[in-house]
C-alpha cells in the first residue's frame, strides 16, 4: 500500500533522513519509532509531501506521490496531529467535515458521515457534534481529530504522536480505540511515537529509526526477541524485556485444560478447580505459594482471567493474589481453562 | 451555552454604545438648541454658538474624511501585513515594518506641511496625512494576528489538504481577525482625533469650530467641536469593542 523507496531528505549537508526503504501492506499498523530528532516526523511528512523528498521514491497505492498534485494527494491520505491541530473557530461537526468539503460533497452525505464518526469514536452525546474545540476534554479532541483524519474514508491514515499530549489513564483509552477502529475499517496506518509501550501496544509492525536511518522492521516480537543490534535492544529497554513480550501475548495462547471436581477432592494434578453445576469455579485446590496443596482459596472476580486479557495482566494478578493459576472463563463466567504460573515460564516467547 | 456569551456582549457595554450613539446623534441635529445655555456660561462670547456651518455637515465631513482614509490604510495594511507573512515576502518584512513606523513617527503636521506644497490645501493632503498615520497600528496588527495562529493549526490544514487560498480565507484570516480588527480599531480612532487638524489647512472637519475658536479666543467653539469629536471617537471605539468580541475563539472569548 506504501512503499517506501531510498527515501532520503536534505537539508543542507545533514541527511536528517538517510536512504530508508520500507513496505507497509495494506491493512498494516506501522508504527515510526526512534529517539528525538532520528527524522520519524519527516518520514511520515514525506508520505503526504508535507515535505518534499531530496532523494528516492514514495509510492501509495502503487503511484509515485510526485504525479499527484499535492492538495488531491493529501485529501486521499488521512493526517492527524496533537489535538491542537483542530481548526479553534470550527465547531466539531465542521472540523470533522473538511475533508468531506474540499471534496465537494453534497451536504446530507456530509452530515450523515459526520454522525457516523462521531458514533463509531463513541462522541455522539451531550451535544458535542456543535461544541467548538476549547469545550472538549484532550481525549475527546484527540478523537475529534482522528474522526477528522478518517472522515473522507482514505485508504492510508497518517499519524504524528497523536496521543502525546494526552494524561497517561486517556492515552490508554485512546490506544484501545484506535486498535479497535482499524480493526473494524482496516485502514492502513502509519504512526509515529517515541513511546515503546504504545509501539508495541498498537503495531503490527515497528520501524526503528537512528539518526535517520532504518535499523531495523519487524513484527513487534521480533523486535523483542531477536533485536538487530546493542541500539534496539537498548532502545526497547532491557529493564522489563519479559513484561513487554507478555503484553503483546494473550491468555488464551497460554491457556491450557483445567482440572474440575464438584466435590472437595483434589485431583491428581496438583491444582483442581471445584465447579457449581453451571460449570463456574468456587474454589481452588492448592496452588497457593507456600500453602500445602490441600488447601482451599475462594475464587473472588478479581483474580480470574479472560482470553483477551494480555498476559502481563494476568501475571500481574496471579503476583498480586499470590495464586500460581487463574481460572480463564468466557463471557458466562463458566471455566474454559487455565493459566499457570509454570505455564508462563514454559512458553517460548 | 457558553457561545452565548461570545456573541453577546454584556448588556451594560450594549447599554453605553446605544446611550453615546443617541447623545452624539441628539448633538449632531440639535447642538443650536443648547444655544441659551452657551450663552448663560459665556456671557461675554458673541456669538457663543458656532454658526458658519451646520454641526451636521461638518460631522459627516468628518466622517468622510475618516472613513476614506481608513479603508485606504485598512486596504493597503492588510495587503503589506499579508505580503510579509507569505513565503515570497517575508524579507520585506524588516523594510514594510520600518516605513509604516516613519509613517507614525512623523508628526501629521509635518505630513501637512511637505503635502500642502504638493497637493494644495484642503482634503488632499489631509488625506495622506490620516492615510500615512493609520498605516502602522494596521499592518502591525495584521502581521500579529497572523503570527498567533499555531503552527500545527496551519499544518493540520495543509495536512488534510487545503490549498494555500484556503487556508489564508478559512483558517488565517478568521483566527487572525480579531487581532487586525483591534488593529484597524486603533488606526481609525486616532484618524478620528487627527483629522481635526486638517483643518488647519483648510479641510472641512469637526477642527473647524475648534481651530476657528482657538484663532478667536471663543472657547465655546472649541467646546462644541471637541465634544463632538469625543463622542465620535467614544461611539467608534465602542462599536469595535462588540465587533472583535465576534471573532474571539476559545480561552479569552469566555471570559470576555
Ligand atoms: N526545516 C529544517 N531545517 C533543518 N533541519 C531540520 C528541519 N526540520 C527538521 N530538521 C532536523 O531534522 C531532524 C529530524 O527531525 P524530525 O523528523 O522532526 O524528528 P523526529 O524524529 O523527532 O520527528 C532533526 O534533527 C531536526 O533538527
Ligand atoms: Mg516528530
Amino acid at each position: 500500500m506504501i512503499e517506501l523507496q531510498g527515501l532520503t531528505k536534505c537539508y543542507g549537508d545533514t541527511r536528517v533522513v538517510d536512504d530508508i526503504s520500507l513496505t507497509v501492506e495494506q491493512g498494516e499498523f506501522c508504527v515510526l519509532i526512534g529517539p528525538s530528532g532520528c527524522g520519524k516526523s519527516t518520514t511520515l511528512k514525506m508520505i503526504n509531501r508535507l515535505i518534499a523528498h531530496s532523494g528516492g521514491k514514495v509510492l501509495v497505492g502503487g503511484d509515485d506521490v510526485t504525479t499527484l498534485p499535492p492538495e488531491r494527494l493529501r485529501r486521499r491520505i488521512g493526517y492527524a496531529i496533537q489535538s491542537i491541530g483542530l481548526f479553534p473557530h470550527w465547531r466539531v461537526a465542521d472540523n470533522i467535515a473538511t475533508v468531506p468539503r474540499l471534496l465537494k460533497w453534497p451536504a446530507s452525505r456530509i452530515a450523515e458521515r459526520v454522525d457516523e464518526l462521531l458514533a463509531l469514536f463513541q462522541l455522539d452525546t451531550d451535544g458535542l457534534h456543535d461544541k467548538y474545540p476549547h469545550q472538549l476534554s484532550g481525549g475527546q479532541a484527540q478523537r475529534v481529530g482522528v474522526a477528522r483524519a478518517l472522515a473522507a474514508d482514505p485508504d492510508v491514515l497518517l499519524m504524528d504522536e497523536p496521543f502525546g499530549a494526552v494524561d497517561p489513564l486517556t492515552r490508554d483509552a485512546l490506544q484501545v480505540e484506535l486498535s479497535r477502529v482499524h480493526r473494524q475499517t482496516g485502514k492502513t496506518i502509519v504512526f509515529v511515537t517515541h513511546d515503546m509501550d504504545e509501539a508495541l501496544r498498537l503495531a503490527s509492525r515497528v520501524a526503528l529509526l537512528n539518526g535517520g536511518q532504518l535499523v531495523q522492521y519487524d513484527r513487534p516480537a521480533e523486535l523483542l526477541v531477536a533485536p538487530a543490534n546493542d541500539f534496539v535492544r537498548d532502545f526497547i529497554g532491557r529493564a522489563d524485556l519479559g513484561l513487554k513480550l507478555l503484553s503483546r501475548r494473550r491468555v488464551e495462547e497460554y491457556s491450557r485444560a483445567a482440572q474440575r471436581t464438584r466435590n472437595n477432592a483434589l485431583a491428581s494434578a496438583s491444582i483442581t478447580w471445584q465447579v457449581d453445576a453451571d460449570d463456574r469455579p468456587m474454589a481452588l485446590l492448592g496452588g497457593r505459594l507456600g500453602e500445602p496443596d490441600t488447601a482451599r482459596t475462594v475464587v473472588t472476580p478479581e483474580w480470574t482471567a479472560t482470553p483477551d486479557m494480555s498476559m502481563k495482566e494476568a501475571l500481574s494478578r496471579m503476583v498480586w493474589f499470590r495464586v500460581t493459576a487463574l481460572p480463564v472463563l468466557d463471557s458466562e463466567g463458566r471455566l474454559l481453562g487455565e493459566v499457570t504460573m509454570s505455564g508462563v515460564m514454559g512458553h517460548r516467547p | 451555552m457558553s457561545i452565548g456569551a461570545l456573541t453577546h456582549p454584556p448588556s451594560s457595554r450594549r447599554f453605553l454604545l446605544i446611550a453615546h450613539s443617541a447623545l452624539l446623534i441628539a448633538l449632531v441635529l440639535g447642538m443650536e438648541q443648547l444655544a441659551p445655555m452657551f450663552r448663560a456660561l459665556f456671557p461675554d462670547q458673541d456669538p457663543a454658538m458656532y454658526q458658519r456651518e451646520s454641526f451636521l455637515n461638518l460631522t459627516l465631513a468628518h466622517l468622510a474624511l475618516v472613513l476614506l482614509s481608513s479603508l485606504i490604510s485598512v486596504s493597503v495594511g492588510v495587503a503589506a501585513g499579508l505580503f510579509v507573512t507569505r513565503p515570497a515576502g517575508r524579507e520585506f518584512e524588516p523594510l514594510v515594518s520600518t516605513l509604516a513606523a516613519i509613517g507614525q513617527t512623523f508628526p501629521p503636521a509635518a505630513v501637512l506641511a511637505i503635502v500642502v506644497p504638493i497637493a494644495g490645501f484642503g482634503f488632499v493632503p489631509t488625506l495622506v496625512a490620516l492615510v500615512l498615520y493609520g498605516l502602522l497600528p494596521v499592518v502591525q496588527n495584521t502581521v500579529a494576528g497572523l503570527g498567533t495562529v499555531p503552527s500545527q493549526t496551519l499544518e493540520a490544514a495543509r495536512g488534510n489538504g487545503m490549498s494555500t487560498w484556503q487556508i489564508l480565507w478559512h483558517i488565517e484570516l478568521p483566527l487572525a481577525m480579531r487581532v487586525i480588527i483591534a488593529g484597524v480599531r486603533v488606526s481609525v480612532i486616532i484618524n478620528i482625533g487627527t483629522a481635526t487638524i486638517g483643518s488647519t489647512v483648510g479641510a472641512t472637519t469637526l477642527g473647524t469650530p475648534i481651530i476657528a475658536g482657538l484663532v478667536g479666543n471663543n472657547l465655546p467653539y472649541v467646546i462644541q467641536g471637541a465634544i463632538l469629536v469625543g463622542l465620535l471617537a467614544i461611539v467608534t471605539d465602542l462599536a469595535f469593542e462588540r465587533l472583535e468580541r465576534r471573532f474571539s475563539f476559545g480561552e479569552e472569548g469566555n471570559a470576555a
